[in-house]
């Protein structure tokens, strides 16, 4: 063994390319609903028109998100934020109920792996086609077969990273550009790029990302307990495993329920064998089940030789839905959700910003009278126009000049000139000041903000 | 051969692989401040909020410093876990472990489900 080190073997094996056979069942079609439901929004979404704007669209250089009818403003990135922090929670919440329910139906990886399977499947024919295909010498047909796949593939990886882009830069104005050929540089990038990274995600590496580049499937056994939902093999009902005819008595040939057809190997996306045990590279897909249940079918034996489980249930003791960390995470998604809820609901649709004009600290007026200037900075956030009044709250001495008119249109960012002044007699040094602004019209849309006023220290 | 004086080893592989982590952030948020601030001028940085915290020039440098070494430690943790953890066949763990599964025509020792188009 030392030896072989120092001759400088590689401890690096290659791992075998996996072929996963076509599979059937309620299992399975669960998983082309959720492609069809999660890839249907992400293509066609860019596509619907909210509000006047794209219903999903993240405007960077404008610095502004557009999700539906809410607005996202930079100083809103709090509730983004919090969102990220929802998702990952219910990631946590449905990893500890169900176990890698995400890994097997909605993640990306899957999702589009599952399509360019179909492509495959289309092009190659299934399973042992494929491995045929492969082994074979080059000639026509495979030319001609892998040529097609690699330009289904191609076409179906471009248009993803089409959409993608479209996320960012209005679908439709894109559309135009790239039909001329227009498109500005860091398009063209991220189109290519994203294009990139989806055919060599979906298409080359597929599994492999699942076992050695996920984060997620290596820390999701942390939010695992003896409770919450694997696929498992019924080792006690299965085994000793064998060949036998459908009219052979498995007793009477000390055999147990496991025909030993390895077809649930062979549907595996990751190419492992769920006889084993539970294993990291399950990524819970459920395809050993379907293909399981139909050999079972056919068999006439009971089906859930391999079915979603619990570590207890197999192990015969009580399987338990509810548990405290399952108590846990739902409390803090619902509180985190509620609280989301609430301050959005509550935000005020007025941003105001008041900097005081730092080439001078105050001017004194002929009248006994001191001037401050400030800049003042307004963003209407709402989808109207609005015209603002302003004042200092609760305190008669101070007068307020602006100019211009402090009037703006639906999402308009403003700079006003605030020229404040007070009477010498109003204090001494610095004095807060508390400036408010609401709209003219109903309903009353207002918004305090603080600021120095400097006055003569004599 | 009988040991008079045990070595006394001064921390195990977990405790390297950390220091390791620790240390390569550390280089990689230095390297990573100097060209930051080769091409950023921290005050340009601060004058947005310069007007409610003025956190003066120092502090910028140093906030920013402890943000890359974050990310960076942060990014060298994971990469350290990822190594860690990974899956016992076939990668960084070397050879061995559990054997690729064997798989086989399903009809040949179970002659009844030759009707069915599994081929």
């Amino acid at each position: 063994m030392s030896q072989k080190k120092d001759a400088g073997e590689s401890l690096y094996r290659k791992e075998p390319k996996v072929y996963p056979r076509d599979v059937q069942g309620r299992f399975a079609r669960l998983r082309q609903l959720a492609v069809l439901v999660l890839l249907g929004l992400y293509y066609f979404l860019p596509w619907f028109n909210f509000n006047g704007h794209q219903s999903v669209l993240f405007d960077l250089p404008a610095r502004k998100f557009y999700i539906f009818s809410l607005t996202f403003w930079p100083q809103d990135f709090i509730f983004l934020t919090l969102m990220l922090i929802i998702a990952g929670l219910s990631l946590f919440f449905v990893t500890a109920v169900a176990g890698r329910l995400w890994c097997g139906y909605a993640c990306p990886q899957t999702v589009w792996t599952e399509v360019f399977l179909w492509i495959e499947r289309f092009v190659e024919g299934d399973r042992p086609k494929r491995i045929k295909l492969d082994a074979s010498p080059w000639n026509a047909n495979k030319i001609l077969r892998k040529t097609a796949k690699q330009v289904l593939w191609i076409s179906f990886a471009l248009w993803t990273g089409f959409t993608f882009v479209g996320f960012f830069t209005p679908i439709r104005e894109l559309g135009h550009s790239v039909m001329s050929l227009q498109t500005g540089p860091w398009e063209t990038f991220w189109l290519l790029f994203y294009s990139f990274a989806t055919y060599g995600n979906a298409g080359i590496l597929r599994e492999q990302v699942c076992k050695y580049m996920c984060p997620y499937a290596r820390f999701q056994s942390a939010m695992f307990d003896k409770d919450t939902l694997v696929i498992a093999y019924d080792e006690a009902r299965g085994e000793p495993r064998g060949g036998r005819r459908k009219t052979d008595n498995p007793e009477e040939k000390g055999l147990g329920d496991c025909i030993g057809c390895t077809l649930c190997v062979q549907v595996c996306p990751t190419g492992i064998d769920i006889r084993e045990g539970l294993q990291i590279e399950c990524i819970a897909c459920a395809a050993c089940i379907d293909v399981c249940d139909q050999v079972m079918d056919k068999m006439d034996y009971k089906k859930g030789l391999i079915s979603y489980t619990t570590e207890h249930k197999l192990s015969g003791a009580e399987s338990h839905v509810f548990r405290p960390r399952i108590f846990v995470y739902l409390i803090l998604l619902l509180t985190l959700i509620a609280g989301v809820l609430w301050s959005i609901n509550n935000r005020v649709l007025l941003r105001a910003d008041l900097l005081r004009d730092r080439n001078a600290l105050y001017r004194e007026l002929p009248d006994n009278r001191v001037e401050n200037v400030y800049t003042l900075k307004l963003i209407n956030m709402d989808f109207k126009a609005h015209k603002y009044k302003i004042e200092v709250v609760d305190n008669q001495d101070f007068v307020l000049f602006v100019s211009p008119d402090l009037q703006l249109e639906p999402e308009e960012v403003g700079n006003f000139i605030l020229r404040v002044q007070a009477p010498v007699s109003a204090g001494r040094g610095s004095k807060k000041i508390d400036v408010r602004l609401s709209t003219l019209d109903e309903p009353i849309i207002e918004r305090i903000v603080s600021a120095r006023f400097l006055l003569p220290f004599k | 051969m009988t040991m008079e004086h045990p070595v006394n080893r001064r921390w195990n592989m977990r405790q390297r692989d950390w220091a390791v982590v620790f240390w390569i952030a550390f280089l990689s948020a230095a390297a990573g401040s100097f060209v930051l601030f080769g091409l950023v001028n921290p005050l340009d940085m601060v004058s947005q909020w310069a007007d409610k915290y003025d956190i003066g020039v120092r502090l910028a440098y140093g906030l920013a410093f402890a943000f890359l070494y974050l990310v960076c430690l942060l990014a060298s943790a994971l990469t350290m876990f990822m190594i860690r953890t990974g899956p016992s066949r076939g990668h960084a763990r070397g050879k061995g472990g559990q054997p690729i599964p064997k798989v086989k025509d399903p009809s040949r020792s179970n002659p009844d489900l030759d009707d069915e188009n599994w081929q």
